[in-house]
């Protein structure tokens, strides 16, 4: 049975890959702050940004050649002006968004290079090519993940392993509950497809990228809806 | 008993000219993993580090962390030739 490992798996467009992948037969090892909770699949608690606490809680997959895919969902926004973002806000963003994706790669790209082959998938936003004001902060942090998911992409490229990110607009999870109707509405304006897209559309484009199909396909970023 | 400098390049040095593929090249403890001259390109590095990785856990007795800010210093890295690898994995058993 193939092991996927999730961040962000207690809540929203995280924890509904999980679901997925967990239904259709993949053993999973949710990511989260806190490994309590109702989850039919195992969870390991960690913060993401934090090197340590990722090494302790995935640090026996190294060499565990079941896993074949890493997908970083975990993240967190802020709807703010640049000038009027807390400091310390800024960089807990910078650090759960990026830094955090870089250490999860890290630390199980050993085990895809020894299967000989894999799939990571990494997170980012439709706000990075429509460039939403009151989310800089934010969009700083995936831009970064995907100039990351490029260049990664291309050192395990030899091993086998396709590194990819998935760029969604607004969709009904609690990262953008607190946002009025209107900026939503806005935002999906932008989108080439303008429909809000729904956890499932997602899912579709996480299951074409496991998938054995998908193995011509890396370092892209794959806007959902359209930019 | 601690496991000897000699044996830890030979390890070394057998690892490179499979990755290699080539038994006949001339492979030594002066032969650079970095650098111009490097013996293996960036790919093969990760899958030596790799080995290399399981080599220190099985046979050294302790967990290695290849990270470091000068790894890929052609001056300064223990990556820097074989016998400076091996050198730095037997000061690690040693710690």
């Amino acid at each position: 049975m193939d092991t996927v490992i999730v961040t962000g798996a207690s809540r929203g467009l995280g924890n509904h890959v999980a679901m997925s992948l967990h239904e259709r037969g993949y053993r999973v090892i949710g990511v989260s702050r806190s490994s309590k909770g109702d989850t039919p699949f195992e969870v390991r608690a960690a913060d993401v940004a934090d090197a340590a606490s990722m090494s302790k809680a995935l640090g026996d997959l190294k060499r565990d050649k079941s896993v074949y895919a890493l997908i970083n969902a975990a993240g967190i926004a802020s709807m703010n002006l640049v000038i009027t973002t807390p400091p310390e806000t800024v960089t807990k963003i910078i650090n759960t968004n990026l830094i955090g994706t870089i250490l999860a790669c890290q630390l199980v790209a050993p085990a895809l290079i020894r299967r000989g082959g894999g799939r990571i998938i990494n997170f980012s936003t439709l706000g990075v090519p429509l460039a939403i004001k009151g989310e800089a902060i934010y969009i700083a942090s995936k831009a970064g993940v995907e100039a990351f998911s490029r260049t990664f992409a291309r050192e395990m490229s030899p091993h086998g392993v396709t590194v990819n990110t998935i760029a969604p607009g607004p969709i009904d999870t609690a990262l953008i509950e607190k946002v009025p109707r209107d900026k939503i509405d806005a935002v999906v304006s932008r989108q080439i497809i303008e429909r809000q897209a729904e956890p499932s559309d997602v899912w579709n484009i996480v299951s074409l990228l496991l998938s054995p199909e998908s193995s011509m396909i890396s370092g892209e970023t794959i806007h959902v809806g359209g930019a | 008993m601690p496991v000897g400098k000699e044996e830890v390049e030979k390890f070394i040095v057998d690892e490179v000219s499979m990755l290699i593929g080539d038994a006949s090249s001339q492979i030594s403890t002066a032969t650079p993993l970095i650098g111009a001259n490097r013996a293996v390109d960036s790919a093969d590095l990760v899958v030596l580090l790799l080995a290399v990785e399981d080599y220190a856990r099985d046979n050294l007795g302790f967990q290695w962390d290849w990270t470091s800010d000068s790894a890929m210093s052609e001056a300064r890295s223990v990556l820097r030739s074989i016998g400076s690898l091996a050198e730095h994995l037997v000061n690690q058993q040693a710690r």
